[in-house]
């Protein structure tokens, strides 16, 4: 498994970096592929379930809450999202 | 000292059917059914089934109050029975309530929703929208019972029983008040359902404190009520005494409004045994907060071990038998821990398979069923949103 | 003024402990009359309207709108700038606007309030608005789960509260009185036994409420208040303490909370039981009636409860006459569980400007539809802060 995202359309990954950007109150150019929400975004428990509702919500995908833990950046999203994909394409 | 007890829950309704479901660690959550929870993934909560208010209440018309109302007013009705008392008894003297609540009227509130979402806010039905008001919850017991003194609702979350008992405690021993129902209400409604589950802390089917399986809380409702009075009143009526208030600690973790913190509560802990003039070696018993929430049990636990080292009491949760009854949580603990002290025994933790090994040694989660013992201080834990934290510690009455 | 004593037959009965005086040692409002507590007296002064029925204070409504009758929104405020960007995005109108009264209240307090403070906010049913969209969602949502979970604690009554302790790391008792029209007086009593039983040493205590499309209909549909009174929204915070403290550490005392009593009319004798808890409160605190200069009543524009009202203060007060008589409601609308704690800071800061008569004491009641009554008596400063 690498840091890329080989299953998030470039539409979801723009859409992805905007719920992150959003929820964690972010100015565009402070996220990064990995930088830390936690460490370096100041996001708690409750923001990072956050995230994972509004990804469930806006992209219709469901995601066990067990791979929260996964999703500390955003390539953690993006993998995690790949792998969740309704009907994925694997 | 604390002298009747009323309880409606989905145990039982009375305090005696109620503490005999807990002895026997009887398991009385299932299937919602107050609201469609079709769409959810996880649809287990612990109601009261069949609840008929009329059965209870004499002079309520449960028309006109909500169903948290109900419940604290007939948890009322039953203590003043439990306590031998007659309401004239208690209308005579200065006689008042304080009751916790997390979401106060929420039926009521999710049945206004339903016409706001059918036919707009300008259909909403007067006498729903006057059922509304947190406060009522108290005042239900004022007007059922026919008492003038103080009606206080504290909405300090799923702490807000002990709140409740503490400042009864405090009333009662000041000579502000000769007697107080203490204890609360809340109801199960569809909003707290999602918003738990949403969180990540709703349980799938059943709620398994301590165990190294347990998945969260299932949401639940009831009423709980306590009758404190003094004790030279208690002794000069011949009164039954379950269990004497010793003391109480209120904090704040002033950290997060949904994350325990280990440290304020240790400090809650120690708060409450200083102002109950014990030591952490004369605790017998810790009725847990014990939700059943991976992260909950587990802060809870380092909290008690910072107090206690390794010589931790026996800990359970009757959340596992009526779930998580939210302002009514602490109150249930309460009265648990008074027919605990009165009869001698521990009460259990059910659903219990194999305690989680993450919480460290020496943990004893009474499993299964009650434990003959013969408790004699004990210590009643209740924490909430916005991190606050309220322990009662009751001694066998003397 | 005898109290009931005659009829209670057990040895505990008679017995009536001592009140400790609370003092008022910080204020703070913000209201439709602006922000501050002399806005908010210069509004009372004037007796009447704010100057605005504008709106926009209120921001969003979602879909909705407001009921046709007249109202009274607090004006628009930066509130990332009172309060700081991070965080705002997640919190209700009810616990912004308690914050925004908090903050201030501590930054004019002339001292550091300490870790150790308490917290006791009134409320009535916290922000229905939350809890009701809350609700919503679950059944419009595709699934009802799909909810916000950091909008999940606005739905929980003791959020501002909570919100509060946060802020500012107060580790102190942190409790949230579900009193309605009552919560102030009952806020102020829940802090006086929380500082006699050394919980906290000092104790912010406030009071909130939000005017939206829910609450607004609310009331239009209850037919509780007049037509023609406003709906108006607000809060207030005071910082307390006991007296001995303020003096011993030099800090001004704005005003003596001295008695906060309360009751319950469990079959419609509001009337006698309003009457009887004012004469308690008296009784219980020294003050004669003739000493009280001025009454703040919280019932103006309610069906019934306003003329009861009346009549129990003018029974009460007896041959001493009525002084004069002010309802802050009448200037900002009604605030339920925010008018108290919006009266007493009001009431400061008049004494503030025109310095209190020696001995002056001032009676604020309030009584609710469910039976509830209350009072407190509070007196000005010991001596008037010369001016």
């Amino acid at each position: 498994m690498t840091l890329s995202h080989p299953t998030v359309t470039e539409e979801q990954a723009r859409q992805l970096r905007e719920i992150v950007i959003d929820v964690l109150e972010l100015e565009p150019d402070e996220l990064t592929e990995t930088s830390h929400f936690v460490n370096d975004h100041d996001a708690d428990s409750l923001l990072a379930i956050e995230i994972l509702a509004r990804i469930e919500q806006d992209l219709d995908v469901d995601i066990p809450q067990d791979q929260l833990p996964e999703m500390v950046n955003l390539a953690g999203v993006w993998a995690v999202v790949a792998r969740n994909q309704r009907g994925g394409d694997q | 000292m604390i002298t009747g007890l009323g309880a409606v829950s989905s145990a039982g309704i009375g305090a005696d059917d109620f503490t005999a479901a807990i002895r026997d660690g009887r398991c009385t959550t299932g299937p919602i059914t107050s609201f469609d929870a079709g769409g959810f993934p996880h649809r287990n909560a612990g109601e009261v089934p069949g609840f008929r208010p009329e059965e209870w209440l004499t002079r309520i018309d449960p028309d006109r109050w909500g169903r948290s109302s109900q419940f604290a007013a007939s948890a009322a009705r039953l203590a003043t029975l439990d306590a031998d008392l007659r309401p004239e008894d208690l209308a005579r003297a200065r006689t008042g309530s304080v009751m916790g609540t997390t979401s106060g009227e929420s039926a009521a509130i999710e049945q206004l929703v339903g016409e706001w979402r059918s036919d707009g806010l300008k259909s909403l039905s007067p006498s729903l929208v006057q059922a509304v008001p947190a406060g009522r919850i108290a005042a239900a017991v004022n007007t059922e019972l026919g008492i003038d003194g103080e009606a206080l609702t504290l909405a300090t979350a799923c702490s807000a029983s002990n709140y409740a008992l503490g400042y009864a405690y405090d009333m009662v021993g000041q000579g502000e008040a000769d007697y107080m129902f203490a204890g609360g209400a809340d109801s199960v409604n569809r909003w707290a359902h999602a918003g738990f589950y949403r969180l990540g802390a709703l349980a799938e089917e059943v709620c398994r404190p301590f165990d190294t399986e347990r998945g969260g809380i299932l949401t639940a409702e009831g009423g709980v009520a306590l009758l404190v009075e003094p004790y030279e009143r208690a002794i000069a009526r011949g009164a039954r005494i379950y269990a004497e208030v010793l003391g109480y600690g209120l904090n704040c973790d002033a950290d997060h409004m949904v994350h325990p913190n280990a440290a304020t509560i240790a400090g809650c802990i120690r708060e409450a045994q200083r102002n109950a003039g014990v030591t952490p070696e004369q605790i017998d018993y810790i009725c847990a907060h014990g939700t059943g929430t991976r992260t909950n049990d587990a802060t809870e636990v380092a909290a008690v071990r910072e107090v206690f080292g390794d010589a931790m009491p026996p800990i359970s949760s009757i959340k596992s038998m009526i779930g998580h009854t939210m302002g009514a949580a602490s109150g249930f603990g309460a009265l648990i821990c008074c027919r605990a002290l009165y009869e001698g025994f521990l009460p259990p933790t059910a659903n219990v398979e194999r305690v989680d090994p993450e919480l460290g040694r020496g943990v004893d989660p009474v499993p299964g069923k009650a434990r003959q013992a013969a408790p004699q201080v004990v210590q009643n834990h209740g924490f909430a949103f916005g991190g606050n934290n309220a322990i009662v510690i009751l001694g066998k009455a003397a | 003024m005898t109290t009931d004593t005659a009829r209670r037959p057990l040895p505990t009965d008679d017995f009536t402990p001592t009140l400790t005086t609370l003092a008022v040692t910080s204020t703070a409002a913000v209201s439709p009359a602006g922000v501050g507590t002399t806005a908010l007296a210069a509004a009372l002064a004037v007796g009447g309207a704010t100057g605005g029925e504008a709106t926009e204070g209120l921001g969003d409504l979602g879909e909705e709108t407001l009921p046709p009758r007249p109202v009274r929104a607090v004006p628009p405020l930066p509130f990332a700038e009172l309060l700081g960007r991070k965080g705002l995005r997640n919190l209700d109108r009810t616990t912004r606007l308690a914050l925004v009264a908090c903050q201030m209240a501590l930054d004019s307090y002339p001292g550091s309030i300490g870790p150790g403070a308490g917290v006791v906010m009134g409320t009535s049913s916290g922000s229905v608005r939350s809890s009701g969209e809350y609700s919503l969602r679950t059944l419009q949502a595709e699934r009802p789960y799909l909810v916000n979970p950091s909008l999940f604690p606005n739905t929980v009554m003791n959020c501002a509260a909570g919100q509060v302790a946060i802020r500012h790391g107060l580790h102190g008792v942190n409790a949230t009185v579900a009193g309605g029209a009552l919560a102030g007086i009952q806020a102020l009593r829940y802090a006086r036994n929380a500082t006699r039983q050394g919980q906290a040493e000092r104790l912010l205590v406030a009071g909130a409420e939000e005017l939206s499309a829910q609450t607004g209909w609310g009331w239009q549909r209850s037919g509780a208040l007049r037509p023609d009174f406003p709906l108006g929204e607000g809060a207030a915070a005071l910082v307390v303490e006991p007296e001995e403290v303020a003096h011993a550490e030099g800090r001004p005392v704005l005003a003596r909370v001295l008695a906060a009593e309360v009751g319950f009319a469990p079959r419609g004798r509001l009337f006698a039981t309003l009457t009887t808890c004012i004469g308690r409160a008296l009784d219980r605190s020294g003050v004669a009636p003739a000493d009280v200069r001025s009454v703040a009543l919280g019932a103006t524009g309610q069906v019934g409860a306003d003329r009861l009202e009346l009549r129990a203060v003018r029974g009460a007060l007896g041959t001493a006459g009525m002084p004069p008589t002010v309802d802050v409601r009448q200037a900002v609308g009604e605030t339920f569980s925010a008018t108290v704690t919006l009266q007493l800071a009001a009431l400061v800061d008049t004494w503030r400007q025109r310095g209190a008569h020696p001995g002056e004491a001032a009676l604020i009641t309030a009584l609710g539809h469910d039976g509830s009554v209350g009072c407190l008596v509070v007196r000005g400063p010991a001596t008037s802060p010369a001016h």
